[in-house]
């Protein structure tokens, strides 16, 4: 039986330092496992071997890789806000996996309502009753229907919690803990 | 010539040939002026061991063969270290961390609150309120049965929301902010 867990993955940082989280909520939005890594220093020999890649290096198989390995719960979709770990996160944890962001746009007919957009992979996503609609990225390869069942995963949970939410809590924590506490 | 071959030549224009049978005659001997020199180097193999860097700026006598050179001319073509002062060479391997320090602080994090905005510019069908009072903010959803306790962010018009960590309630709700009109009068909330 599928749970109803929603993981929130936050990978942030510049050249010289990356950290990540990732929080995984309940119905409510209520922490039910948190992770994050000790900030990573790459020394400027790392940064020269690697080039203009190692950003993207680092995130995928340091970060991303330590936070998939350390969570304890599984949820039943990922929400991620950076495209550069969009795929890797859904080849890594073989986990549904969506890129959501807010959008500038009306709000749709009503909640659940998916609206195609020029992009190809990107949707309009009409996940909560009050608000406007998220824009969805799926990963390459994703079909129809799996977008359809990730807009009722997100559908159903907006009626009990704020779907983006996660993120700022994510932001915070991480800043609160980045103080020193462990 | 006698006279008998000149009163011939004269008189009748006749000249006695004589043939000699088996004329031979060497080869002149051809010799060429130019001459060939032949040359021989001294390039002897030299080997000088020396205990010491041998200072360079002294006059060092050399001979090959018996032929004495002058120390300027030689070159050292190549040098062989025959001692040398033994030493440890340390190797430095590259490698990035593959394993990141993780940490799972959860309990910190459950304590942090929510956040939830206001959203009335997207609700349209508002509730009907009395002449004096208007509605200043609406925030949702909120599991009501779970909340622990509400606080207003004045300065970015957040809900900020607490939720009992054991409540196992999911009915969720909103809440609005009413205000109303006339001095004293206090804001008030009222879930919907």
């Amino acid at each position: 039986m599928a749970n109803n867990l929603l993981g929130y993955i936050l990978i942030e940082g510049t050249e010289t330092q990356l950290r990540g989280a990732t929080l995984i909520t309940d119905a409510k939005g209520f922490p039910e496992d948190f992770t994050r890594t000790e900030p990573f220093r790459p020394d400027q020999l790392a940064r020269i071997l690697y080039g203009n890649s190692f950003g993207k290096y680092a995130k995928e198989s340091l970060i991303l890789e330590s936070l998939l390995d350390a969570v304890e719960k599984q949820p039943q979709l990922w929400i991620c806000n950076d495209s550069e770990i969009l795929t890797p996160l859904h080849e890594k944890s073989r986990i549904k996996t969506v890129l959501l962001e807010e959008s500038p746009h009306v709000p749709l007919d009503a909640a659940g309502h998916i609206e195609t957009t020029a992009d190809p992979g990107v949707f309009l996503l009409q996940v909560e009753a009050n608000g406007a609609p998220l824009r969805a990225e799926f990963p390459d390869g994703t079909r129809s229907d799996e977008v359809e069942q990730v807009a009722l995963i997100l559908t159903e949970a907006a009626e009990t919690m704020s779907i983006l939410e996660p993120f700022t809590r994510l932001q915070r924590a991480m800043n609160f803990l980045a103080t020193g506490a462990k | 010539m006698g006279i008998r071959d000149f009163l011939a030549r004269t008189i009748t224009g006749n000249i006695k040939v004589y043939t000699i049978d088996d004329f031979r005659m060497d080869k002149p001997e051809v010799m060429r002026l130019n001459s060939r020199v032949r040359t021989e180097k001294i390039n002897p193999e030299i080997d000088i061991a020396v205990t010491r860097a041998p200072n360079f700026t002294r006059k060092i006598k050399c001979s090959a063969e018996n032929v004495k050179i002058s120390g300027l001319k030689v070159k050292t073509r190549n040098y062989r270290i025959k001692r040398y002062v033994k030493q440890d060479v340390k190797v430095h391997k590259f490698s990035i961390k593959k394993k990141i320090q993780t940490y799972s602080p959860l309990k910190q994090v459950q304590a942090l609150p929510q956040e939830r905005k206001n959203l009335l510019k997207y609700i349209k069908n508002r509730p009907k309120t009395a002449a004096n009072e208007m509605i200043l903010a609406w925030y949702g959803p909120i599991v009501e049965g779970a909340v622990i306790k509400l606080a207003l962010n004045k300065q970015r018009g957040t809900l900020l929301v607490w939720y009992n960590p054991g409540s196992r309630k999911l009915k969720a709700r909103n809440v609005y902010l009413i205000r109303r009109l006339g001095l004293g009068e206090k804001p008030e909330w009222r879930w919907v």
